[in-house]
């Protein structure tokens, strides 16, 4: 039987196409969805398939002629006296090294070779020999080893096969252990500084110190002393210094404050009846600061800063069981009554021990307000993972030279030495001297609305 | 208030279908029955043959209709009778749901909740006691919560039917109605991605969640005078609680992994390979997985027992690794 191979219609808007080439010639066989022949249309090219197998009988165009749609262009004759060819050896689309149809299709590409199997050349390793005098650590102890300089033959293991464990450790150095002495020092640092900078409230860094902080000596106590154990606060509170300490190079800087303008602001508020504190004016005034030094309002992670988004402030506040340090979240937008209010809030709540963990985390930055009783000035420890704290001295009345009307002229004046910590891995000491006098000329412009 | 675990969800269910008119419940058997262990006993009487729909015996129907009905602002939860059967909604769930927010460049979203009782330990046989949170722990856009107390059984369900997310619920059968709990009268939430300290301990952490929770914190307890473990309830298992789980291995510097899913896949291996990637400096031995072995959890009682994790195994880990 005959049957005819027609231009098809691609395409709704087409009505006419170009045959470009014939694949076959008269007398060939062909398979069912062979390609036969190229066409090209105002819309697209493609291979006409033949919907038949068979033998070509008639090719009825020619290579370049246009024919109207529906045209017979080719016959191809399915009844044989032989047996039909198989199939080609390639198929007409090969998924392997051709990809799938459509815009994915890599057809220049060669195909990818599989890797190749390799047998290994040498024979496998034998098992290490039993530990004998060799001493296998794990990574932690390493570390300890390298941070303490401690040399582990000098003690004891108590884990499988000898193996000195962290806890041997920590052991050893708390028994008074031979550490070396530049590790002493961190440590010793931490303990005696007088600030009560804050413990903060998220967890360290990744790059943060160990957790606990062995103690250099054994404090054996004598008759009528009296031994206070940690509380857990207070562990947390130990723990904190310490890593920050070890984590952060500090560097301290100091403005000296002129807060007459606060204080006159204070005063009018007192009349109203409103008690102010200064801390208030603090936050507003270093929160307007963070705005312009943004590299000051961020918090360290593994070896990235992360600039933060919203300015949430974290103060410290003295409780019962110890320093607490709960977060005035979006301080840059609160005024300065309502961030009163919510330092006023925490004061209280501090008092009767209900502030909640959520109200802890979160603190871009910190400002420190140790209270005034002859506290000139102190180096406060940076709130981890903040790369800064201010630290609020004693405001007392000092003469101080101005200027007046172009003559120098002694005034008294209600002054405050302010301390910035800042965390110099990450802040440089322009950033860090810029923003501590914004902050000062911030308090001394005197705009609290 | 004492309530079962199986009643804290029904409760907030409940609570949250008053709250709510959005709140939908979807599932076989779900109305006219209460659920077939009574999960949802009396929601439709009270709120509507419109709300609490029994559907036909087909998960991928109820999970495409589901996210169907969260694009048109309900609110559904899709309860699977048994969550094994979740793999018959798979496609629903990976592709569809758990794709939308994506697919459509965050403007819109999916919440919906898929509940249903997963886990062993009551010889259901191998249809009746799996626990498929790995299948779903691969698949982004996916929020996936495991409570262990009636406490956060209800207010993981309030925070997942809240969430514009697909939760994943993984209720646990054998807790149903073993578990009593005083929870409080007044309404709670438990947000999703934080994990909880269930003991304090310095010498070595056994993270955790669902089921081993009670069998781990007990082995803990028994064993306090010879090691002093911490125990960390994962709750939700994506995204998970990172913060809590480096805090505490740079504390003790071992770790523990104890789920009830299958070894070989389990979640427990993402969380051992992060900690050895990312505290490896903290570790003071290799970070150790318990977990189902890797077969099917067989009928028999014996049989179960012997491939499900319980407290002697439990115990025998943490003596290995504390040793170590």
């Amino acid at each position: 039987m005959l049957v005819d191979i027609v231009m098809p219609q691609l395409g709704e808007s087409v009505v006419e196409g170009v045959v470009v080439k014939w694949l076959v010639a008269v007398g060939d066989l062909v398979v069912k969805d062979q390609p036969i022949v190229e066409i090209s249309t105002d819309k697209v090219d493609a291979e006409i398939p033949s919907p038949v197998a068979g033998r070509v009988a008639q090719l009825l165009a020619k290579p370049g002629e246009t024919v109207p749609i529906l045209t017979v262009v080719a016959r191809i004759e399915t009844s044989l006296g032989t047996a039909l060819p198989a199939p080609e050896g390639k198929p007409p689309w090969d998924e392997e090294t051709e990809g799938f149809p459509g815009h994915m299709a890599r057809k220049t590409e060669p195909p990818i070779p599989a890797p190749p199997r390799v047998e290994p050349t040498a024979p496998p390793p034998p098992p290490p020999p039993p530990l004998s005098g060799r001493m296998r650590i794990t990574p932690v102890v390493a570390r300890m080893t390298a941070e303490y300089g401690i040399d582990l033959s000098g003690i004891a293991g108590t884990g499988i096969d000898g193996r000195v464990t962290r806890k041997d450790v920590e052991e050893y150095l708390a028994s008074g252990g031979k550490s070396a002495a530049k590790t002493a020092e961190p440590v010793a640092a931490a303990a005696p500084t007088p600030s009560k900078a804050p413990a903060p409230a998220p967890p360290p860094a990744p790059a943060a110190a160990p957790a606990a902080a062995p103690a250099a000596k054994t404090a054996a106590p004598a008759e009528g002393d009296q031994v206070v154990p940690w509380t857990p606060i207070r562990k947390k509170i130990a723990e904190h210094m310490v890593a920050s300490k070890h984590t952060s190079p500090h560097v301290h800087t100091f403005a000296e404050v002129d807060m007459r303008k606060a204080a006159a602001h204070r005063a009018i508020a007192k009349k109203e009846g409103v008690n102010l504190t200064y801390l208030p004016f603090l936050i507003q005034a270093a929160a307007r600061a963070l705005r312009e030094f943004p590299a000051m309002n961020a918090l360290v992670a593994g070896e990235s800063t992360v600039l933060k988004k919203d300015i949430h402030i974290s103060v410290g506040v003295d409780t019962e069981k110890g320093l607490l340090v709960p977060v005035v979240r979006h301080a840059d937008k609160k005024s300065l009554a309502e961030l009163a209010k919510a330092v006023d809030d925490f004061g209280a709540r501090g008092r009767t021990g209900k502030i909640s963990p959520d109200e802890l985390t979160g603190g871009t930055f910190t400002i420190s307000n140790p209270g005034s009783k002859g506290n000139l000035f102190g180096t406060p420890i940076i709130n981890q993972p903040q790369v800064g704290i201010l630290r609020m001295g004693q405001i007392v009345k000092r003469a101080v030279v101005v200027d007046a009307g172009g003559e120098d002229a002694i005034v008294i004046r209600p002054m405050m030495y302010l301390c910035l910590a800042y965390d110099h891995r990450v802040i440089d000491g322009v950033a860090g001297n810029g923003f501590l006098y914004r902050v000062r000329e911030i308090l001394e412009a005197g705009d609290f609305s | 208030m004492l309530v079962t675990y199986i009643e804290a969800i029904r409760q907030a269910m409940d609570e949250e279908m008053a709250r709510d008119k959005n709140v939908m419940l979807l599932g076989e058997d779900v109305g006219i029955l209460g659920g077939a262990f009574k999960a949802s006993q009396g929601l439709q009487e009270k709120h509507g043959s419109d709300r609490v729909v029994d559907t036909p015996i087909s998960e991928s129907l109820i999970i495409g209709a589901g996210v169907g009905l969260a694009v048109q602002g309900m609110r559904p939860i899709l309860e699977m009778q048994f969550i094994d059967f979740i793999s018959c909604g798979f496609d629903q769930i990976v592709n569809s749901a758990a794709t939308l927010r994506y697919r459509h460049g965050g403007q819109t979203a999916c919440p919906i909740v898929i509940r249903g009782p997963s886990g062993g330990g009551v010889h259901g046989g191998l249809y009746h006691s799996q626990n498929p949170e790995a299948w779903f722990f691969h698949v982004p856009g996916l929020k996936i919560v495991a409570p262990a107390t009636a406490y956060d059984a209800k207010g993981l369900m309030k925070s997942a039917i809240r969430d514009d997310d697909p939760v994943l619920y993984f209720e646990h059968k054998f807790l149903y109605r073993r578990i009593k709990e005083e929870i409080p009268q007044e309404e709670f939430l438990v947000p999703i991605g934080k994990a909880a300290l269930r003991k304090e301990g310095r010498d070595l952490t056994v993270i955790t969640y669902s089921s081993p929770v009670h069998a781990v914190v007990k082995a803990a307890r028994d064993m306090a005078s010879e090691v002093d473990i911490e125990v960390i309830d994962l709750r939700t298992l994506l995204p998970i609680d990172w913060g809590t789980i480096k805090a505490s291995v740079r504390k003790t510097g071992k770790v523990l992994i104890v789920h009830e899913a299958r070894l070989t896949g389990g979640i427990g291996g993402e969380i051992a390979a992060r900690i050895g990637q990312e505290c490896f400096e903290d570790l003071d031995g290799p970070v150790m997985r318990l977990a189902a072995r890797d077969t099917h959890t067989p009928f028999a009682p014996a049989m179960e027992e012997y491939v499900l994790p319980n407290q002697d195994k439990i115990t025998e880990a943490i003596r290995k690794l504390a040793a170590y």
